[in-house]
């Protein structure tokens, strides 16, 4: 199988020649062709190649222009602060949305105005033509809760969810729409499997969690969907206490970072859902040996069972040994 | 007359003008602000941290306590500074340099500051320099760390480096905190504590400057 068919027949629950493997590389896949990460994030033509080589180098089953929280807010006007060699930021304090009143007179981006936005359209384009035959090509959007931080300011917007209910879903709204519209144009691009960030998430426990965001991951999931692409919902941190909610927001892959156990998720989600992770990229992964990260992995796929990918929590980490995400290809590859 | 029970529920439930309201009360009436906060504001504070660590309060409601804490303690300040009573100690806090992400260390602040310390944030992005620029000019007994990346992880040992050269590290206890952060990293890089959580931030920084007392006393 290639890597593509292999991440679609797990989503469509058909049998595997081994188990997929995805796990998330930003600065790691950067530093695999020696570029500062600036160039990553700000040239799509680095990022293809990034990920080709890495993805060719560990056999992952494959490629995404995931790359930093920041190019919807860049594309907003949002003020960006900008690292050599680590991903740019939204400075909170400046943030866009300070005044509540600017959500009025905000409009969606113009994706085809040729800024951030675009880039990420046109690496998927990249990647589309020279791997889309063989490996999945991920596009990736912000989560309703984490773009509305992004715009707001994470402090604010934790506040927000007690003071102005009203404002937060005139936000949320704001985003599903825009976020859809950045789907879209991934998928005509080429992308076959859409990620979605939203790691504010994992912050405003089940309450919050249950009224404001999970409808609204579940909008943009339908909709996204509706494009005619799976979903991927990728939410960093303790997602514990909302692990059935996420699997009743329809994503077809669900990631748990390690704080939040496999076993859990598979109990609150069900057998069918599709689980990817999930151990601890920096302790297991990065300061681990590779006996120790294939340990690690037998244990995730005991509590995961079969509807199982292969990666780690989170992004892998800068720095981790190259044996190391060897060990992960080796597991992969011995598993079906 | 004030009903001080009443300063300890709103703070735990966050309602900043209600605490504000008991406080002003109570100062009204004569009542020590050493008494409002040491048997009812850090308490409560303690009750918040307790309901955090054990996952029944989440973010918003630590910070919107964080805000009511904050209420009732701005009309105590000017009696406070007046009256020459010293806090549990000084806490220079910030995100090391590179970094932006701030939730942690705001609650990390919060929970110190419930917790009877008075805390000097400096904000995310924070220089070596500019840690030791604070720590000269406030004479701060603990500088807590945050990270949340692991490249920006190094300048918290480009801050510890720092403040030797500046000779201020046997002053000043450092502890450091962030996700990707780890006991043993702590230890690498000479760091006088870590704490995985933000409750645990307050029970090490009490723990330190008991030492600290004990060692000067």
């Amino acid at each position: 199988m290639t890597g593509r068919e292999r991440v679609q027949a797990r989503i469509q629950g058909r049998p595997v020649d081994s188990l997929p493997l995805m796990p998330i590389t930003m600065m790691f896949a950067a530093d695999t062709i020696g570029v500062p990460y600036l160039e990553y994030v700000t040239d799509h033509r680095v990022l293809a190649e990034a990920q080709l080589e890495t993805a060719a180098k560990f056999d992952f089953d494959y490629v995404s222009v995931i790359s930093d929280p920041a190019r919807e807010a860049s594309d907003l006007g949002a003020k960006i602060q900008w690292f050599d060699n680590q991903p740019p930021a939204v400075v909170e304090t400046e943030a866009l949305l300070s005044d509540k009143a600017s959500l009025a007179g905000l409009r969606l981006p113009e994706i085809a105005g040729g800024r951030r936005m675009l880039d990420r359209v046109e690496g998927v384009r990249l990647l589309a033509k020279q791997a889309g035959v063989n490996k999945t090509v991920e596009g990736w959007v912000e989560g309703p809760c984490a773009m509305a931080a992004d715009l707001r300011g994470l402090n604010t917007l934790m506040l927000d969810l007690y003071d102005d209910e009203g404002f937060v879903i005139d936000l949320f709204e704001f985003v599903v729409a825009m976020e859809t519209e950045f789907a879209r144009a991934q998928v005509r691009a080429g992308a076959t499997l859409i990620g979605i960030g939203d790691a504010a998430a994992s912050l405003i426990g089940p309450k919050f969690y249950q009224r404001f965001v999970q409808p609204y991951e579940q909008k943009l999931i339908r909709s996204i969907r509706g494009i005619g692409v799976p979903v991927r919902l990728h939410i960093c941190g303790n997602t514990r206490k909302i692990l059935s909610g996420m699997g009743e927001t329809g994503a077809d892959i669900i990631d748990l970072d390690f704080l939040s156990p496999l076993a859990e998720g598979r109990a609150a989600m069900g057998g069918s859902q599709v689980l990817l992770g999930n151990m601890d990229p920096v302790r297991a992964l990065r300061d681990g040996s590779p006996d120790s990260v294939f340990q690690r992995l037998e244990e995730c796929y005991a509590a995961a069972g079969p509807r199982y990918i292969v990666g780690a929590g989170c992004e892998i980490a800068r720095g981790t040994p190259r044996e190391n995400v060897l060990a992960m290809t080796r597991f992969a590859r011995g598993r079906n | 007359m004030a009903d001080l029970a009443q300063l300890r529920e709103a703070i735990i439930n966050g309602n900043a003008k209600a605490a504000a309201a008991v406080v002003n009360t109570a100062i009204a009436e004569g009542t020590q602000p050493m008494a409002l906060i040491h048997d009812y504001m850090i308490p409560a504070m303690d009750e918040v941290g307790r309901r955090f660590e054990c996952e029944e309060y989440f973010v918003p409601e630590l910070l919107l306590s964080a805000r009511a804490m904050k209420a009732a303690l701005e009309p105590l300040r000017p009696l406070l500074a007046s009256s020459g009573i010293q806090p549990a100690g000084k806490v220079l806090i910030g995100t090391v340099k590179g970094d932006l992400h701030d939730i942690g260390k705001n609650l990390v602040s919060s929970l110190l500051e419930g917790g009877g310390f008075e805390v000097i944030d400096l904000g995310s992005d924070v220089s070596p320099g500019k840690f030791i620029e604070a720590a000269q000019s406030t004479g701060a007994d603990i500088i807590a760390l945050s990270a949340l990346l692991t490249v920006t992880m190094p300048s918290m040992k480009y801050t510890i480096e720092a403040l030797k050269e500046a000779g201020l590290r046997e002053r000043v206890k450092v502890i450091i905190g962030g996700a990707p952060v780890t006991q043993q990293y702590a230890d690498q890089i000479g760091a006088d504590g870590y704490s995985e959580n933000a409750t645990l931030a307050v029970a090490l920084a009490r723990r330190l400057m008991s030492g600290t007392r004990q060692a000067t006393a």
